[in-house]
C-alpha cells in the first residue's frame, strides 16, 4: 500500500505537470519568478514530507528555468523518501553542472551505489520490497502517463541543453571560480553584476538595485529603453520627445540629465562632451537585452564619475544564446516604423549580431511651417527619430579560466535632444559607434573600449536672419581596465576586486573651440567580507584621477562606500550603507565657448564660457533596505529610505556685463550682452525619500508589479527659488502588470504618475530681450499609460501585437519639451 | 484569435498614414509670438571703414533729433561682410545684407551709422552714440531722400507680412560733425537742490579721452530752428523764446539707490513707461484747480532750457535770420524752473501739483541727434567693472529735496 499511496500521487503530479506544460509552456511573464516559486514550493512540500508533490514542483522550476542546485535538491528529495536510484540519477546530474561541492556530492553517489542491492541473476521478488500492484487505471492511461513522462524527461533535457548552450557574453558576466558558488547557493536568486562587478544576488548588493529582465522588457512591447524604467522606483524619466529622454534618480533631474552613468556590458554610453546619455544610438535590439540592472543611489565607488545618483547597467544576452535568428518589425501612427534582425549562433565561436532601423515623428514642433518670423534648419521638419544601426559580439572561451570577446556597433543617427540654457531644442545627425574587446584570464579581466560620435547638430528653428548656431562635433573616447578578482578566507570568507582604468577623451567641437584633450586614470579596490553567514560588510574604495579637478590642475576625486548586508533568513535581506559619488564637469562644462543671439536682437549675443576650475559635483549619501520575499506565493519587495546631500552642483551662473573694451565679438560679429559661466552652486541640498518595489507573481503567467517613491529636496539655507527642490516630483508611482495566457493572447499594461513640479529656467525678458532672467515654469502632473496586446501562433515562432504608449491625456514632462502624445503601433516577431 | 490580431494589425498599418506633429508652443515665451522681420541691403557709399551698425525704431518714437525715442533693437552687419573685397579708400557702394529678425507687426524707422571710430558700445549710454567721422544713414524715400516708414504688416488672418528689400543708404554726406555733447557742470558740486526757486546751471563741454569713452572735443552745436525756412526763427510752443538747439530734458530719476541711473516709471529700460508705475497729482495751470491721480505712470520732467541770449548775435546773419550753420560753443547757461510737467503725452504735457522729489538727470540733444547725459555710467561706483573711467562730474544731478 504504501508503494500505491506513493506512486499515485507522482502520476498525477506528472499528469499535471505534463498537461501544463503541453498546454502553455511559455506562457510565462517572468521565468526566474515564476521557477523560483515552484522551488520554494516544492521545497516546503519536501520538508513536509511530501515528496512526490514536492519533487513535482521541483522539476516544474527546472523546466521552466533550469538550475543545477534543482537537480540536487531532488536527489535529495528522493534519497530521504527512500528512492537510492532515482537520487543517483539526479546526483550525477548534478555533478555534470560541476558543482564546487563535488567531493561532497561524490562520496554521497558512493555511498548510495555500495547500499544498493546487487543485481540477481534471477528476477524473485525481494521479500521485504513492497508487492508491486497494478494500478487503479487501464493500459491505456499507463500508456499514456509513459508518453507523458518521457515527454517531460525530454522537457528537463532540452532546458539543460539550453543552459549548456548559454556561456557568459563578456567577462564581467561570465563566472570566475571564484563567483560559481553563489550560483548554487539559492537557485532563482535574481542576479546582477552592476552593484559589485560580479554576478551576485540581489540579496547580497550593497546598494538598492531594480533588476527589469529582457522578457519584462519584449512583453512591454516598447521601443525606447528609457521609458521603461519608469518602473524603477525613484526613477525619473523625462521625455522631452519621441526619443530625448533624461533620466535621473532621487531627484535632480534637468534638461541634458548627466548624474546617471549607463553602460552596456560595462561600458559607458555617457557622452563626455555634453554629459548625457544619447539613448538612440544604443546600437543594439531591445531584444538584445538580457536584463536591465539599475543602481539606485551612488555608483562611483566601482564607476567613477558620473554615477552619481545612479547606474543603468544594460546586459544583453550571450553570443550564441537564445534563439538563433529573430526577426521583427513595428508600424504604427506619426510615421513610426521599423525593422530588426537578430541573429546568434557558434559552437566554439559563438557569436550575436544584429541590425535595424527605426524612425518616428516626433511629438510636436515648437514651430509651425512657413513662418515668416521662424525657420526650420531641417529638411524634414517632422522627423524626431532616424536610426540605422548594427552591431556584432563574438566570444571564444580557449578553456574555463580563459575566454576573449569582442565586439563592435554602429548607428547611423537622426535624433532629438534639447540643450541648456538659451538652447532649446536641438537636432543631431551623424553616426556614433564603439568597439570593445574584453580578456579574461582567470582572475583577472582585461577591457578596452573605444566609442566614437561624429556628429552634425544645431538648433530645430532659428529666427530668419539670426546668425545660425549648427555646429559639427568629433568626439573619441579610448578606455583601458584591469580588474583582479580573487575569493579567499580570512576571518570569514573575502570577495576582493582590484581594478585600475586609464581613458583618453578627444572632442573636436565647435562649441568648444578647439581639439580637447583629457587623460584620465582611476584605481578601485572593494572588499565583500562575510564575516558569519548571515553578515556582509562591504567596503569599496575608488580614485578618480581628473586633468583640471584641483582648480584647473590634475586633482583627484576620493568615493568611499560602506555598506553592511544582514540576512537573516533566507529571501530576505536588510541592508545599510554609507556612500559618495562624484560627477566630473563635462567638456561642455569646461570649455565651452559660444556667443548664443539674444532673440529679436540680432547685433547682440551672450557669451557663454567653460569654467576649468569647477569642482566636481559631490553627492554623500546614507541608505537603508530591506529586501524580501514570500516565495511561495511569489510576492517579492524592496523598501529603501535614503538621506542624500548633494553639493557644488554645476549651474549657469547670472549673466555678467563684458568689459566695454571686449565688448565687441569679432568672432560673431556682434556684440556681448553679457558673459555667462559655469560655476558650483553655493548651495548645498538635502534629498530624502522612501521607495518601494513590488513584484507578485499571482499565478501561472500573471506578474503584478508596482512601485512607489516619495521624496523631498531642500536647500540647507533658505533661498528665493529653489530649482532642484520644485522641479523633483514629490511622488511618484508605476504599477501594471503582465498576462500571458493559456490561450496564447498575451496582455500587458502599466501607469505611472508623477506629481506637479516647478522648473526653474533661463529666458530673455519678454519687455527687453537684452535681459536674460530666470523664470518659473509650471509643470502639471501627468500619466503615462502603456498597454499591449499580443498573440502567438505558429508554435510560438510567431507573435502580432498592438502596443499603445502615452495613452494617457497628451502632456508635456517638460515646460518646454514636446506635447507628448499616443503612439498606437503593430509589432510583428518571427522566431524561425 | 488570429483573425483578430491581424486586423488589429491592419488598423494600425492603415493609422500610420497619419497628420503630420502639431505646433505647440511649450513654456518658452518665443514660441507664443508670430512675427515678421525686415531685410534688406545695406548700402555704404564712403571710403570710410568700419561695422555698420542699424537701430530700428518705433516710427512713433523717433530718435533724436526729432524725438527721444530708444531703439527697439539693433544688428550690426560686420566690416568684414559690409566691405568685403573693397579695395582702401574704394568709395563704393559697398553692398551688404542686413536682417532684423522677429519683429512685430508695425511701423519702423530705420537709422544707423558705419562705427569708424570702432568705439560703439550699445549698452551704455556713454559709449552708445555717433562720434566724429562716423558715416550716418537711414532707409530713406529713394526719391525724397526721407526717413521712410517701414513696414511690417499682416494679411487678413493676422499673420505678419515681413518687410523685405528695405535698402539703408549711408554716404559721406551723412558724415557726423562732431563728438557727442559731452558735459559737466561748472561748479564741479555733486549736486544742484532744486527748491522753489529757478535754479542756473552752466554747462560746459568737457573731453574725455580715456578707457574706451573717446570724446576729445566735444561742443555744443548752437543754432536757432527755422523749420519752415521763412526767416524767423520758429516757437513751436509759442512760449515767446525761439527753438533752440541743442535741447535739454532734466528727467526725475527712480528712487532706486541700487540702479542709480534707471528713469522713473521705466525700471525694464526699455524706453517706454512701465505700465504700473509712480502717479502724482496734476493742476489745471488755468484755475489752479488739483487734477486727482490717474492711476497711469507719469513721466515726470522740469522745465528746462538754455539761456541763449548772449549768443543770439552770433546765431542769426547780418538780416536776423537763422544761420543755418551751427555754432560751435564750449558753455551754456541752463535754467530750470521750478515746475513739473508729465509728458507721459508730448503733445499735451500735465501740469503736476508738486515738484516730486527725488533725484532729477539732465540730458542734452544735439542736432545732430547725439546726446549727452548726466548723470551716467562714468560716475564713480558705477563704471569701473566693465572697464569705463570714474569721473565724479559725471554723477552730477539735480536735486528736488523732501519737504
Amino acid at each position: 500500500m504504501r508503494r500505491l499511496a506513493t506512486r499515485a500521487p507522482r502520476a498525477l503530479a506528472a499528469v499535471v505537470l505534463l498537461v501544463g506544460l503541453s498546454l502553455a509552456r511559455p506562457a510565462l511573464a517572468d521565468p526566474r519568478v515564476e521557477a523560483r516559486r515552484h522551488f520554494k514550493t516544492g521545497m516546503g512540500l519536501i520538508a513536509e514530507g511530501r515528496y512526490d508533490d514536492g519533487i513535482g514542483e521541483l522539476l516544474e522550476a527546472y523546466s521552466i528555468k533550469p538550475h543545477p542546485n534543482v537537480l540536487f535538491n531532488v536527489a535529495k528529495a528522493h534519497e530521504a523518501a527512500g528512492r537510492p536510484k532515482d537520487a543517483l540519477d539526479y546526483y550525477r546530474r548534478y555533478l555534470d553542472a560541476n558543482p564546487p561541492d563535488a567531493v561532497t556530492v561524490r562520496a554521497t553517489i558512493e555511498r548510495l551505489e555500495a547500499a544498493l542491492p546487487k543485481p540477481e541473476p534471477t528476477p524473485e521478488p525481494v521479500p521485504d520490497k513492497p508487492v508491486v500492484v497494478t494500478p487503479q487505471v487501464d493500459e491505456a492511461t499507463m500508456a499514456r502517463l509513459a508518453a507523458l513522462t518521457e515527454r517531460l524527461e525530454r522537457a528537463v533535457e532540452r532546458a539543460e541543453a539550453r543552459e549548456e548552450a548559454s556561456p557568459a557574453p563578456s567577462a564581467e558576466k561570465a563566472p570566475a571560480p571564484a563567483e560559481a558558488p553563489t550560483d548554487f547557493d539559492v537557485p532563482y536568486e535574481e542576479t546582477v553584476v552592476a552593484a559589485s562587478r560580479r554576478s551576485q544576488s540581489t540579496l547580497e548588493a550593497p546598494n538598492s538595485i531594480t533588476v527589469i529582465s529582457g522578457e519584462e522588457l519584449r512583453a512591454s512591447g516598447l521601443f525606447s529603453l528609457p521609458e521603461i524604467l519608469r518602473r524603477v522606483p525613484g526613477a525619473e524619466v523625462m521625455a522631452m520627445g519621441l526619443t530625448n529622454h533624461n533620466v535621473s534618480i532621487r531627484g535632480f533631474n534637468q534638461r541634458i540629465s548627466n548624474k546617471v552613468l549607463v553602460l552596456i556590458d560595462g561600458r559607458p554610453e555617457y557622452q563626455d562632451f555634453l554629459g548625457l546619455t544619447l539613448w538612440p544610438s544604443i546600437p543594439i535590439a531591445l531584444e538584445e537585452i538580457e536584463r536591465v540592472e539599475v543602481i539606485r543611489g551612488p555608483g562611483s565607488a566601482m564607476y567613477g564619475s558620473n554615477a552619481m545618483l545612479g547606474v543603468v547597467n544594460i546586459i544583453t544576452r550571450a553570443p550564441g544564446a537564445g534563439a538563433t535568428a529573430e526577426a521583427s518589425g513595428l508600424v504604427g501612427n506619426a510615421n513610426l516604423g521599423g525593422a530588426s534582425v537578430v541573429a546568434s549562433g557558434g559552437e566554439k565561436l559563438k557569436y550575436r549580431a544584429s541590425a535595424g532601423y527605426l524612425q518616428g515623428d516626433k511629438y510636436s514642433r515648437d514651430y509651425a511651417s512657413g513662418r515668416p518670423d521662424v525657420r526650420s534648419t531641417l529638411g524634414d521638419e517632422n522627423l524626431g527619430v532616424r536610426s540605422a544601426r548594427a552591431s556584432v559580439t563574438a566570444f571564444y572561451a580557449f578553456n574555463k579560466d580563459f575566454s576573449v570577446a569582442a565586439s563592435g556597433g554602429v548607428n547611423r543617427l537622426f535624433t532629438e535632444l534639447y540643450a541648456i540654457g538659451l538652447l532649446r531644442n536641438y537636432w543631431l545627425d551623424g553616426v556614433t559607434g564603439f568597439a570593445k574587446a574584453d580578456f579574461t584570464g582567470g582572475p583577472v579581466k582585461l577591457r578596452f573600449f573605444w566609442n566614437h560620435a561624429t556628429l552634425d547638430a544645431g538648433p530645430q528653428y532659428e529666427p530668419i536672419g539670426q546668425r545660425s548656431l549648427v555646429t559639427s562635433l568629433d568626439t573619441n573616447v579610448f578606455d583601458a581596465e584591469g580588474l583582479f578578482q580573487k575569493e579567499f578566507r580570512l576571518l570569514g570568507t573575502h570577495q576582493f576586486a582590484l581594478g585600475v582604468s586609464s581613458r583618453i577623451k578627444r572632442v573636436d567641437w565647435g562649441y568648444i573651440g578647439k581639439l580637447v584633450q583629457e587623460v584620465h586614470f582611476a584605481a578601485f579596490v572593494q572588499d565583500e567580507w562575510r564575516i558569519v553567514r548571515p553578515l556582509t560588510l562591504v567596503a569599496s574604495y575608488r580614485l578618480d584621477r581628473h586633468p583640471l579637478l584641483d582648480n584647473g590642475n590634475p586633482g583627484y576625486a576620493h568615493s568611499p562606500r560602506v555598506s553592511l548586508v544582514y540576512r537573516p533568513f533566507e529571501g530576505h535581506a536588510f541592508r545599510g550603507a554609507f556612500a559618495t559619488a562624484f560627477r566630473q564637469p563635462t567638456f561642455l562644462e569646461s570649455y565651452m565657448d559660444i556667443r548664443t543671439p539674444v532673440p529679436g536682437v540680432n547685433g547682440a549675443s551672450v557669451l557663454t564660457e567653460g569654467n576649468r576650475t569647477l569642482k566636481p559635483e559631490r553627492l554623500v549619501s546614507f541608505e537603508l533596505g530591506y529586501r524580501g520575499e514570500a516565495a511561495r506565493v511569489g510576492l517579492s519587495w524592496d523598501v529603501a529610505a535614503y538621506w542624500n546631500i548633494v553639493s557644488d552642483l554645476i549651474v549657469l551662473s547670472a549673466v555678467s556685463p563684458v568689459p566695454a573694451a571686449n565688448a565687441l565679438d569679432p568672432t560673431s560679429g556682434s556684440y556681448l550682452l553679457g558673459r555667462s559661466t559655469f560655476v558650483n552652486d553655493p548651495q548645498t541640498y538635502t534629498a530624502r525619500g522612501v521607495e518601494l518595489g513590488l513584484t507578485w507573481n499571482v499565478l501561472s503567467g500573471l506578474d503584478l508589479r508596482a512601485s512607489g517613491a516619495l521624496q523631498q529636496v531642500v536647500p540647507n539655507t533658505s533661498v528665493a527659488v529653489c530649482g532642484p527642490c520644485t522641479q523633483a516630483p514629490a511622488f511618484k508611482m508605476n504599477a501594471g502588470f503582465v498576462y500571458r495566457t493559456p490561450v496564447k493572447l498575451d496582455l500587458s499594461a502599466d501607469v505611472s504618475l508623477v506629481t506637479g513640479t516647478t522648473w526653474v529656467e533661463r529666458e530673455p525678458s519678454a519687455q527687453d530681450p537684452t535681459q536674460i532672467i530666470n523664470l518659473e515654469n509650471p509643470l502639471a502632473a501627468y500619466t503615462v499609460i502603456n498597454a499591449r496586446l499580443g498573440y502567438r501562433f505558429l508554435g510560438d515562432r510567431v507573435s502580432v501585437a498592438v502596443v499603445g504608449s502615452q495613452l494617457g491625456p497628451s502632456h508635456q514632462e517638460h515646460p518646454f519639451g514636446n506635447l507628448v502624445s499616443r503612439r498606437v503601433f503593430a509589432q510583428l516577431t518571427v522566431t524561425p | 484569435m488570429m483573425r483578430l490580431a491581424l486586423a488589429s494589425l491592419g488598423l494600425v498599418c492603415a493609422l500610420s498614414a497619419c497628420e503630420p506633429p502639431p505646433a505647440f508652443a511649450t513654456a518658452d515665451k518665443r514660441q507664443h509670438t508670430l512675427n515678421g522681420r525686415i531685410e534688406g541691403d545695406v548700402v555704404v557709399a564712403s571710403a570710410a571703414r568700419g561695422d555698420v551698425v542699424l537701430f530700428l525704431y518705433d516710427a512713433a518714437r523717433p530718435p533724436p533729433p526729432e524725438g527721444t525715442g530708444r531703439p527697439l533693437t539693433f544688428t550690426v552687419v560686420p566690416e568684414a561682410v559690409a566691405f568685403a573685397n573693397a579695395g582702401e579708400g574704394e568709395v563704393g557702394p559697398h553692398v551688404a545684407p542686413y536682417a532684423f529678425s522677429l519683429v512685430p507687426p508695425g511701423n519702423y524707422l530705420i537709422k544707423g551709422f558705419v562705427d569708424v571710430g570702432h568705439d560703439f558700445v550699445p549698452w551704455y549710454g556713454v559709449t552708445a552714440d555717433t562720434n566724429s567721422g562716423d558715416i550716418g544713414g537711414a532707409a530713406v524715400d529713394p526719391v525724397t531722400r526721407a526717413v521712410r516708414v517701414v513696414q511690417v504688416g499682416t494679411t487678413a488672418d493676422g499673420t505678419p507680412v515681413p518687410a523685405l528689400g528695405v535698402t539703408v543708404s549711408f554716404s559721406d554726406a551723412a558724415r557726423v560733425p562732431v563728438d557727442r555733447p559731452v558735459f559737466q557742470e561748472r561748479s564741479g558740486a555733486a549736486v544742484a537742490t532744486m527748491r522753489s526757486a529757478p535754479l542756473t546751471l552752466t554747462l560746459d563741454a568737457a573731453p574725455i579721452d580715456e578707457k574706451g569713452v573717446f570724446q576729445p572735443l566735444p561742443v555744443f552745436l548752437a543754432r536757432l530752428v527755422d523749420a519752415d525756412g521763412d526767416g524767423v526763427p520758429d516757437d513751436s510752443n509759442g512760449d515767446g523764446t525761439p527753438d533752440f538747439w541743442p535741447r535739454v530734458v532734466v528727467r526725475k530719476l527712480a528712487d532706486d539707490a541700487s540702479s542709480p541711473l534707471l528713469d522713473e516709471n521705466d525700471l525694464d529700460r526699455n524706453g517706454v513707461l512701465d505700465d504700473q508705475g509712480v502717479d502724482y497729482e496734476h493742476v489745471n495751470p488755468v484755475t489752479g484747480d488739483t487734477i486727482p491721480k490717474d492711476g497711469k505712470p507719469d513721466l515726470v520732467v522740469l522745465a528746462a532750457g538754455f539761456n541763449f541770449a548772449s549768443l543770439v548775435p552770433q546765431l542769426v546773419d547780418g538780416t536776423g535770420r537763422p544761420n543755418p550753420n551751427p555754432l560751435p560753443v564750449t558753455r551754456l547757461e541752463l535754467q530750470v524752473l521750478p515746475r513739473a510737467l508729465d509728458v507721459s503725452n508730448p503733445a499735451q504735457p500735465g501740469v503736476l501739483k508738486a515738484l516730486p522729489f527725488g533725484r532729477y538727470a539732465v540730458t542734452v540733444i544735439q542736432s545732430t541727434g547725439q546726446t549727452w547725459r548726466v548723470p551716467n555710467e562714468l560716475s564713480p561706483g558705477l563704471g569701473e567693472a566693465v572697464g569705463l573711467p570714474s569721473l565724479a562730474a559725471q554723477s552730477f544731478v539735480i536735486e528736488v529735496p523732501r519737504p
